[in-house]
């Protein structure tokens, strides 16, 4: 701020209106020789040759494009290659999780991308120096010609000692049609009291208005329909009641004469019927132990370990299950037995739906074994002999 | 009809937006914006019923939506190769055309991105097409084409809406200099960013133009190559092409340039710009379709000559089903609208008659909107298993969203036609006789 002469007394520049590009590119030199102040043109399309006549360097934007592209490509190649080898590697269409060849689409647009927004943006934000709406020339008189069909030739003040009247002189005589002095801006302090309440206030209501949005974009718009269409779907849930069936309840007993797989039923008349049978299983190690271990899990407790009717439970409950060494069930046919695991006799209940149907054989095999073994004769020694 | 001088050429483009539009304008509007209506019922219709309200089926799962997007995608190349490539070879007459094929651009890519965005079904999610960091710790595939797809159509958007607007701020500055309108004033002030037209600017905005054009050279070659990789990278007869890039570039260039024509005419006539968009534009205009056309002639007989070559079977019962099969009717509209019709701009006479060129841009619209629905449709309906093969029928949603399309890009010609500047004046008021410097070469004058 200067103390001794009032802001509205200064001045920005003179400005000298040309109406041809010939009278403007011929009154450069001079108004430069001049030496009074910095020079600067205004015209409404680019004009060639200018930017040597007024002396300008070269424009920087290439080599920024230049740098900003390379980077686009590297970003998009590391970003991808992270994604696709490190972070979350899986193998697509048989190539190796860190084959680059794909990555070339997208590097290219990323490259394009990156290089576009630094030539514009760069060019008006960080060259230019734009937006600027307070510029002296955008309200001067000639501003609307300037932008039509006239040419302009601007003599800035550089420091205080800007003589407008010379400078004035110099471009009238340089050709100029029309002149006028621009005052320099009023450079009132610029964070008074009540711009840093408007500043704050703006950004409370920018908070406020960007929360209301965001609640409602994240909130409240997924749960509308049709977005929630993929919870709402017509299907039966366990333990809910449906519309669906008669009895209103969405697990449905299975249909009467079900049979689950592998449980085809092949002893349903009369124990008797049932003695035709035929174990299908062979007399195996294996399916011994398959025996063995499926009696000690579902007969034991009641037939005894020996088969002999002297199980754990018969002490605790007074029970009287068979003794299958009874000479009347080591006459019993294969199917009779197998007939009452399926079916159950007396006390007994049906095991058909703890034993697999190659299990309950092989437990009438291990029956066999017991009796055998419990009824030893002398030849069988001499058979276990080699 | 005088000579163009710089004012006068603002008092002519700048100040139309100023005037009240005829009622004719509002007449077209009504169309336009009752073709969006329809569209937008049938968008919703298909967001409460789901995507079973269009034809697709099993096999043919990609149909209307995808051929929509190539076509409209495809429009919008005219106007970047206008901008970019025409701009890089000097061919300064584009400079009269320029605006109104950029904004073309913009709301043809505005039309092709609804297509995938409601075809994926579930638009409110369509952020998961981009790869950012989440709590499923999923990222996308960087091996699919269709990701690349995602990439460039949107650096195609953003590139071109870049271009756009750089080219308007002066025009825009023009504007808001002549303007008396308060509402105008604030609104045009706004959107030129304070632009004054100093040299040290212009230096800037000219490098900045030029490398814009550069990037968006590559851009224009890129994008449809992309689109085309999306099938070209797939094993479907018929698609798994390496023609497919070079062929889809000049269908879409052929199918942009048709539609710039078609709206230009109407634009000359309605607007009185006779004297700016001349009788050679529309030549020259004519010139590039018809070059395309033979290149597109080219390509289909490449596509029957590797049917033959490559003794591949079902390559061969692909290209046979184009010319015999079920849908043999739509290959031969593809070739007579593609191929047959535009060879009648080799007279110039038809070059320069309305009657004509309509014709043919109608044409060719209709022959590129077949091409890819032979492309998409006939490959996709019978491939490797007969056992599999199914006739695809589109439905009235299918042709409700495509007609909407239509009424979303006039609605916003229209309105673009009666706001903003039609021609880039800046850059007509630069080639126009007496604008430079005489010392100076005039290699710059047209």
């Amino acid at each position: 701020m200067s103390e001794t002469m009032p802001a509205s007394e200064r001045s920005y520049a003179v400005l000298g209106i040309f109406d041809t590009p010939d009278a403007l590119m011929q009154a450069i030199p001079k108004v430069r020789a001049s030496m009074l102040g910095a020079v600067e043109a205004y015209t409404p399309y680019p004009i060639h040759g200018i930017d040597d006549a007024l002396g300008l360097r070269k424009s920087p934007l290439g080599g920024m494009v230049l740098v900003m592209g390379i980077l686009g490509a590297l970003t998009a190649f590391g970003f991808q290659y992270w994604i696709s080898a490190v972070d979350y590697p899986i193998i697509t269409g048989g190539k190796g999780a860190g084959s680059w060849e794909a990555f070339i689409p997208i590097m290219f647009e990323v490259t394009v991308l990156f290089a576009t927004f630094t030539a514009g943006l760069g060019m008006l934000f960080l060259l230019n120096k734009l937006p600027f709406f307070g510029h002296p020339v955008l309200s001067s008189k000639a501003m609307s010609s300037i932008t039509r069909d006239r040419y302009a030739l601007a003599l800035e003040a550089e420091d205080e000692s800007f003589d407008s009247g010379a400078a004035l002189r110099a471009l009238q005589a340089a050709g100029a049609l029309e002149v006028e002095v621009l005052p320099a801006p009023d450079r009132s302090p610029f964070l008074t009291s009540d711009f840093i309440l408007r500043v704050l206030g703006g950004i409370f209501a920018a908070c406020v208005v960007s929360g209301l949005a965001m609640y409602f974009a994240t909130k409240w718009f997924p749960l509308l329909k049709p977005m929630v269409y993929m919870q709402d779907q017509p299907r039966l849930n366990a333990q809910k009641p449906s519309g669906f069936f008669k009895d209103r309840h969405g697990m449905q007993r299975p249909v009467a004469g079900t049979v689950a797989r592998g449980h085809l039923p092949t002893a349903t008349g009369t124990q008797d019927a049932a003695a035709a049978l035929v174990n299908p299983l062979p007399r195996t190690k294996e399916i011994f132990a398959v025996g063995r271990k499926a009696y000690a899990n579902r007969c034991e407790v009641c037939h005894g370990a020996l088969g002999n009717g002297a199980g754990s439970l018969t002490a605790a409950y007074g029970g009287k299950p068979a003794n299958l060494q009874a000479q009347q069930f080591r006459d019993y046919p294969d199917g009779k037995i197998y007939w009452a695991i399926v079916n159950g006799k007396n006390a007994m209940p049906s095991q058909a739906a703890d034993l697999t149907d190659a299990q309950r054989w092989a437990v009438v095999h291990y029956v066999r074994a017991l009796q055998r073994a419990q009824n030893a004769k002398d030849e069988d020694l001499k058979v276990a002999t080699p | 009809m005088g000579r163009v001088t710089p004012g006068g050429l603002d008092d002519q483009v700048l100040a139309f937006p100023e005037t009240k539009p005829p009622k004719q304008w509002y007449f077209a509007l009504a169309i336009t914006l009752s073709a969006m209506f329809i569209g937008l019922v049938c968008i919703g219709y298909t967001f409460v019923t789901g995507i079973g309200a269009w034809g697709n089926n099993s096999p043919v799962f990609w149909a209307f939506d995808i051929i929509n997007f190539v076509f409209w995608v495809g429009i919008g190349h005219a106007g970047t190769l206008i901008s970019a490539i025409l701009f890089l070879f000097r061919k300064r007459w584009r400079n009269a055309i320029a605006r109104f094929a950029e904004a073309m651009t913009i709301f043809a890519v505005i039309c092709a991105v609804i297509f995938p965005l409601i075809h994926v079904g579930r638009p409110w999610v369509a952020f998961w097409l981009f790869p950012y960091p989440n709590q499923r710790a999923l990222w996308t595939n960087f091996r699919s084409p269709l990701l690349w797809d995602v990439f460039a159509v949107n650096t195609y958007f953003s590139v071109s809406l870049m271009f756009w607007y750089l080219g308007l701020i002066p025009d825009i500055a023009s504007m808001r200099d002549r303007t008396t309108s308060k509402v105008r004033k604030v609104i045009y002030t706004a959107l030129a960013l304070g632009w004054r037209g100093a040299a040290t600017h212009w230096q800037h905005y000219e490098k900045a133009y030029l490398l814009l054009a550069g990037l968006a050279t590559g851009l224009v070659l890129s994008v449809h190559s992309v689109v085309s990789f999306d099938f070209a990278t797939s094993v479907v007869p018929g698609w798994h092409m390496t023609i497919f890039p070079p062929y889809f570039v000049a269908g879409a260039i052929f199918a942009g340039f048709a539609m710039v024509v078609m709206v230009l005419v109407v634009v000359r006539e309605t607007m009185q710009l006779k004297n700016l968009i001349t009788d050679r534009h529309l030549d020259v205009m004519n010139k590039v379709i018809l070059a395309m056309s033979c290149i597109m002639g080219y390509s289909y007989m490449m596509e029957g000559f590797t049917a033959w070559y490559s003794m591949n079977e079902y390559l061969h019962h692909g290209f046979m089903n184009i010319i015999t099969g079920t849908y043999g009717w739509a290959g031969w509209l593809t070739i007579s609208c593609n191929i047959l019709i535009p060879q009648i701009l080799w007279f110039k006479k038809a070059r320069t008659s309305y009657f004509w060129m309509i014709l043919v841009a109608i044409g060719v619209t209709i022959g590129m909107w077949f091409e890819r629905f032979v492309i998409i449709v006939i490959s996709l309906h019978q491939d490797f298993l007969p056992s599999a093969w199914r006739i695809y029928k589109p439905t009235m949603v299918d042709f409700g969203i495509l007609l909407g399309t239509f009424g979303i890009f006039f609605t916003l010609v229209l309105i673009f036609a009666r706001v903003l500047p039609v021609i880039a004046t800046t850059e007509v008021k630069a080639i126009l006789p007496d604008a430079q410097p005489s010392h100076h070469g005039d290699d710059h004058h047209v």
